[in-house]
């Protein structure tokens, strides 16, 4: 029974997932980065624990919302008997067409994020509505973040955030962060440890602080035109001397 | 003509906004329902005015028709380079490269929209983005053609010389 159902909700996920990659324009592959030749190219999803911790919110909701719900209808079927029985039809659709929605959304949202590293840089691509790709060389992170909540540990997940120089983080007005384009979030990662000391080794080699300027190394200290000249000018004064 | 499926990409070539740009505005000031002539005079005179320049070391874009505006920055500056296409924008096959500098303007610095080619714009500043290559030309320009310090330090040599050879004449 519950195969079935199971066979029925991919099919139609399916479906959904058609009309996505055709009238949405979903891009159906995941983003590409330029290389050199011979580079291979890392590219992942979100672990599957934060699949888990994305339905362990998902349900969450679901009952406080139910909850809600039942207990407005309660109090309104208490008061008025009649019209509490007519709204059980309205409750339901209420409390059911979200849920749909939102679980759609909830699996989209984790089929929709890519993340692409290659030697130099990342790429993060997310969204379904508008389908936002940040760019970010290695060399231009400031600092390398990972974090995770009591729930995200259980499921071994964890967030790395890198965060470029610059920033001015604005505030909604609803007092809510904004997203900050001056970072990428590679959320829901089983590796995050593994992925910051990537990211970290890149950045030692860097030479420079990361803000548009060269590495002048080449231009300071003598080359050998140099030494061989100095070299000839000390023997001069040497033999001049004596 | 160049054949259709292989175009390459020249940034350079990129002066005006493709048409369909004009499209999007149309539409969202539309969405915007009473909005739209509040909303569409701005946008129809920005894309009639805004002009794009990409040369070899940066780029620049400029609109405006009482505010005039021109924003020039160059590629090594590049921190961050984003991509944005909302619905509408993929449909008309527009996107949105949002670039940004280490200002602390958390705007971004420059947003070009209107580029049909997103995509290969995107990479081709990708490539001229600081980090995107390794460190080459230490090896390709061992000596520089104008060193100065080397130039000096040979006169100075030369002058010894002629010298020393002056005091063991006499």
């Amino acid at each position: 029974m519950s195969r079935g159902i199971e066979r029925a909700a991919t099919w139609m996920y399916r479906g959904v997932w058609g009309v996505l990659t055709k009238w949405f324009r979903v891009p159906e592959h995941p983003p590409d980065l330029p290389v050199v030749a011979g580079e291979t190219l890392q590219k992942f999803r979100p672990s599957p624990g934060f699949l888990s911790y994305l339905k362990l919110q998902y349900w969450i909701s679901v009952v406080v919302f139910t909850l809600v719900v039942s207990v407005l209808w309660t109090v309104l079927s208490l008061t008025f008997p009649v019209a509490g029985l007519f709204l059980i039809p309205v409750a339901v659709a209420v409390i059911i067409a979200p849920a749909l929605v939102l679980y759609l959304a909830m699996y989209l949202r984790y089929d929709t994020t890519w993340y692409v590293l290659s030697r130099r840089s990342l790429r993060i691509r997310s969204g379904i509505w508008e389908i936002h790709e940040a760019t970010i060389t290695f060399e231009n992170i400031q600092n390398v973040t990972v974090e995770s909540g009591p729930i995200e540990r259980f499921f071994k997940i964890g967030n790395v955030i890198v965060d470029t120089a610059g920033g001015g983080q604005t505030k909604t007005a609803h007092g809510q962060e904004s997203s900050n384009l001056h970072r990428g979030e590679i959320a829901g990662v089983s590796n995050g440890e593994e992925i910051r000391q990537m990211i970290l080794s890149r950045l030692m080699k860097s030479r420079t602080a990361g803000l548009g300027d060269e590495s002048f190394e080449h231009h300071a200290g003598w080359s050998p035109g140099h030494i061989t000249v100095l070299r000839e000018i000390r023997d001069l004064l040497q033999v001049s001397t004596h | 003509m160049e054949d259709s499926t292989v175009v390459t990409f020249n940034a350079r070539e990129i002066e005006r906004p493709d048409p369909s740009l004009l499209k999007y505005y149309i539409i969202m000031a539309l969405l915007t329902g009473p909005g739209f002539v509040v909303l569409f005079l701005p946008m129809f005179f920005k894309y009639e005015t805004l002009k794009y320049r990409f040369d070899d070391d940066g780029m620049s874009m400029s609109w405006g028709i009482l505010f005039r505006r021109e924003i020039y920055l160059t590629y090594r500056r590049i921190q961050d380079i984003h991509l944005t296409r909302n619905i509408i924008q993929r449909w008309l096959g527009l996107a949105t490269v949002s670039i940004q500098t280490a200002s602390g303007s958390s705007t971004p610095e420059m947003s070009v929209e209107g580029i049909l080619e997103a995509d290969a714009l995107r990479d081709f500043l990708y490539t001229k983005m600081r980090g995107a290559r390794e460190h080459h030309e230490e090896a390709a320009a061992p000596e520089l053609p104008h060193d100065e310090a080397l130039v000096l330090l040979r006169e100075i040599r030369d002058l010894l010389k002629s010298r020393a050879a002056g005091e063991s004449r006499t």
